[in-house]
């Protein structure tokens, strides 16, 4: 068993994480609230015409399977599995036990390592390509040797190469052949209008400072097949990524975005004001980062990135499956001044200074949350999660056993930490590759920790509450404002924003506690501050005194882990208008909409494996979704 | 390849290998006296991996520590092989598995299937590839919570005047971020937005007219079903990548059991009795 401990632990320290960042150009593409105006002419038909998004797409963006490197070493179920379960077809765990999805998924990108791609299924099949290199004959051999000893070394060594400077197995051929073997297979499972699958890939650059990002394709095989997967054996440095994406656009005509996940884990380097080799940022290196990383990935099994509590004091609600500690690999302590540069509440923020100084906005991203599963299984529903790794899928021990080992046991991170997050949500017009990438590029998406729930928030300087009383509020959202992503035009004179917001429940989910929406500016100083309000909720609650809302209460039976929906509220829809608005400061608006509590994964694995936890393993959950941010700019 | 061959260093490491072996063999069940040698290569190897983890060398005690507890593990590690503990471990077991049934994969995917084997297959299994039927429909949403106590009468109320007036919908109802019309969509799709209790209650509506109340996970609803198509089953021609797709599934699983049924035929396996319940005798 502790062999088993070791490899697992091992095992996840390589395995990754991510959180991000911006995007870049001015003005966005496709739906705008312009081009969108124009279809919707007054027709006798109030259907007709409507061109934008109307549902929701639900998936992941970050799936890892036996193709990675790290996973490949524990995990036995390959691409085309995680494809048939995505898509809500049975499979079986590593582990041996049945699974499948409550309901499928729109959309998946199976985001294997970059690094020696492929190098684990083909090693273990003995392919001629890898075994004709020294460390591949030798890693064979050992793995195929029986003898103990000989095989876990190996996969030590192997999960240890994985950040190293030069890829133990150099194979452009096999790293090209499994590439284009997974590009076939997306294509195979892509289903337009029942399910994307998009391809992509992650590039895993400094492992124990998780500067992670998936990169995702527009294109199909025929395009994803004019490159390899770029790794951290090409290069550790952000900025070379972008230019191999600038690169592959130019001769492609296609296009690729990147999403950073784990600012959390990332020790202050995910969103900083400097370069990557710590020179100051300039105002080319800026657009180039918010041009090709659009999105962020701010929730995961790995922890949540929105909000810290000590950078956000005054948000009850700042902080949620929070994960500080230490970096990735529990090699360097986390320090409280490293938090601003993890966190992408705080890196909005910065993104606002740094547009003061160089005219550019690095940090001008959406949200996406995704699972960054390893087991090839995307689960993020509470009572279904399979767990971070195939070394920790369910059984009944899973929540003591550790899953990311650090050197010292104070900074070990252990099964009940894992949360079961997230989702990424597209506003896009269909369910097409071409038309989820696009939505994504414009940042009309939001991030949930694994609900379901639809949310809809639309800026403009002329809604009024008449507009949250309409039949179909995002037809006056589309008409008068701007989507999730967009930027507020010039603001006429004497006016202030308005916010036309909206929620809807999980069709089986829980009911909803409360809609917020954060703000975040830059005031003349120079100096960013932010503020949450309270402004839509359930049950007809009355605020208290400084504004507090009463908590909305609590339902939940944790030994039989079931909740009631005799509270919180199955649809939210309110107007906002901010109360503080200065035309002169730059400010950005995010929708947060959270849930009534729920039972825990960790409560549905008490119950299912009759287990106790011990009483600092958290039982209940406020599930929440996060909204891409609308900006201000003068 | 050839000069390879004749190389004497390659004759010897042969030989050196064959002698390791067979001494390896006896050692395994006799292990008198063993020998482990730390070679300067292992001492790199470990005092790499501490720099990897902490970012700097060993110091000469941390690295004491670490031969130390090399030899230490070396020690055990070949102690448990001798005493077999590799045998019920779960790891190894695991890994060895998946690559028989690699092999196994490798040889069903090498050969593609023949049209008339895909439309065997298809006549086989029918519904896994028939279109499933759809529905299309128009609804409008009563908030219960705007319309308490009675939201089911407020509903029933709004029937007329939608089976009135065409252009009533438009307007009627309560606020809500679902749909007003659906075009031809699939149970499953339908019961993503709306639930499966709203799907149930359509399914038996009469097309073309306002009917209803129907209760969805959000509250009541009207609705007028404004089409409806049967499921179909496409002609292999039009959806052969999904049905050549599911075959090989479904081969890849059928060539594994049969190899695992000729493996199987090669052993006598015994089981000893279990009790009624399903958990061991005591």
């Amino acid at each position: 068993m502790k062999y088993t401990f070791m490899l697992t632990t091992a095992l996840a320290s390589c395995v990754c994480a991510h959180i991000a960042f911006a995007q870049g150009t001015e003005n966005d593409e496709g739906i705008t609230a312009a081009n969108v105006a124009a279809v919707i002419k007054p027709e006798y038909s109030p259907y007709a015409g409507r061109s934008y998004p109307t549902r929701p797409l639900f998936g992941d963006t970050h799936l890892h399977t036996a193709v990675s490197v790290d996973a490949g070493t524990l995990n036995r179920v390959g691409q085309e599995d995680a494809y048939r379960f995505a898509r809500g077809e049975e499979v079986l765990s590593t582990g041996g036990l049945r699974a499948k999805l409550a309901r499928p998924l729109d959309f998946l990108v199976i985001s294997d390592h970059a690094e020696m791609y492929g190098l684990m299924p083909q090693l273990l099949a003995g392919d001629p390509e890898i075994l004709s290199t020294e460390k591949g004959r030798q890693w064979y051999a050992s793995l195929t040797s029986g003898n103990f000893d000989t095989i876990f070394a190996t996969a030590m060594e192997i999960v240890g190469s994985l950040s190293g400077d030069v890829p133990p197995i150099k194979s452009e051929k096999a790293v090209r052949n499994a590439w284009q073997a997974y590009t076939a297979l997306a294509d195979k499972y892509n289903e337009p209008g029942r399910f994307t699958a998009m391809i992509g890939f992650e590039w895993t650059a400094i492992g124990g400072y998780n500067l992670h990002r998936n990169v995702l394709f527009r294109g199909d095989a025929s395009v994803a097949d004019q490159t390899v997967p770029f790794s951290q054996f090409d290069s550790k440095n952000p900025e070379d990524l972008w230019s191999y994406m600038a690169e592959f656009e130019t001769r492609t005509g296609s296009e690729v975005l990147a999403i950073p996940h784990n600012g959390n884990l990332s020790n202050g380097r995910m969103f900083t004001v400097e370069t990557f080799h710590g020179k100051p940022l300039t105002r080319e290196l800026a657009a180039k980062r918010i041009q090709y990383e659009p999105l962020v990935e701010v929730t995961q099994i790995k922890g949540d990135g929105e909000s810290h509590p000590y950078l956000s004091p005054n948000d009850e609600f700042a902080g949620y499956e929070t994960w500080d500690r230490s970096n990735l690999n529990g090699t360097e302590i986390k320090t409280k001044d490293m938090l601003k540069y993890e966190y992408a509440r705080e890196a909005l923020k910065t993104g606002l200074k740094l547009e003061a100084s160089l005219g550019v906005n690095p940090y001008k991203f959406g949200f996406v949350g995704s699972t960054d599963s390893h087991t090839s299984l995307s689960t993020s529903e509470e009572d279904n999660f399979f767990g971070k790794h195939s070394g920790v899928e369910p059984e009944p021990h899973r929540w003591e056993h550790v899953v990311i080992q650090a050197p010292n046991p104070e900074f070990n991170i252990y099964g009940w930490q894992q949360a079961a997050s997230g989702l990424a949500v597209v506003w896009a017009t269909e369910n097409t590759r071409e038309a989820i990438f696009d939505a994504m590029k414009r940042k009309e998406t939001y991030a949930t920790t694994g609900t379901r729930m639809t949310v809809r928030f639309f800026g403009g300087y002329d809604f009024t509450s008449e507009d949250a009383d309409t039949r179909m509020p995002a037809t006056a959202g589309y008409q008068k404002g701007v989507p999730m992503g967009g930027d507020l035009p010039k603001v006429p004179a004497g006016k202030a924003p308005t916010f036309l917001v909206a929620a809807m429940k999980d069709p089986i989910g829980a009911n909803l506690d409360r809609i917020q929406i954060v703000k975040g500016w830059r005031d003349a100083g120079g100096e960013t501050h932010e503020k949450v309000y309270d402004v839509t909720w359930s049950d007809g609650r009355v605020q208290g005194a400084g504004g507090k809302l009463p908590a909305v209460g609590n339902t939940v039976d944790v030994a039989r882990a079931t909740w009631k929906n005799t509270i919180g509220d199955p649809e939210l829809i309110t107007v906002w208008s901010d109360p503080e608005f200065d035309p002169k400061q730059a400010a950005f608006y995010y929708a947060k909409v959270i849930e009534i509590p729920t039972p825990r994964w960790t409560a549905y694995d008490a119950l299912r494996f009759n287990i106790k936890m011990t009483d600092n393993v958290p039982m209940t959950t406020q599930e929440r979704a996060y909204t891409s941010p609308i900006w201000y700019t003068p | 390849m050839q000069r390879f061959v004749r190389e004497p260093l390659v004759h010897f490491l042969l030989l050196a290998l064959l002698v390791f072996g067979a001494y390896g063999l006896v050692s395994r069940r006799e292990p008198a006296t063993a020998t482990i040698d730390v070679t300067q290569a292992k001492i790199e190897q470990l005092a790499g991996l501490f720099a990897k983890t902490w970012q700097r060398p060993p110091t000469a005690q941390e690295l004491k520590g670490l031969i130390d507890d090399y030899v230490k593990e070396d020690i055990y590690v070949r102690e448990a092989l001798r005493l077999g503990l590799d045998t019920d471990d779960e790891v190894i077991r695991k890994r060895l598995r998946m690559k028989m049934e690699f092999v196994s994969d490798a040889e069903a995917e090498a050969t593609p299937p023949t049209d008339i084997q895909l439309q065997a297959y298809m006549d086989a299994h029918p519904e896994a590839f028939r279109k499933p039927p759809q529905i299309a429909f128009e609804q409008v949403y009563i908030n219960p919570d705007k319309h308490s106590p009675d939201a089911s009468a407020a509903a029933t109320a709004l029937l007329e005047p939608l089976r009135k007036d065409a252009s009533y919908a438009a307007t009627a109802g309560d606020p809500s971020l679902l749909p007003p019309s659906l075009p031809l969509t699939d149970q499953q799709g339908i019961a993503q937005i709306f639930g499966d209790d709203f799907v149930a209650a359509i399914i038996t509506l009469a097309p073309g007219e306002w009917e209803g109340p129907v209760s969805s996970a959000v509250g009541l609803h009207l609705v007028k079903v404004t089409d409806r198509a049967p499921g179909i089953l496409p002609a292999l021609g039009d959806i052969r990548p999904a049905v050549e797709r599911e075959w090989m599934n479904d081969h890849r699983n059928a060539v594994e059991q049969q190899r695992f049924d000729d493996l199987l035929k090669r052993y006598k396996v015994t089981v000893e009795p279990i009790s009624a319940d399903g958990s061991p005798p005591p």
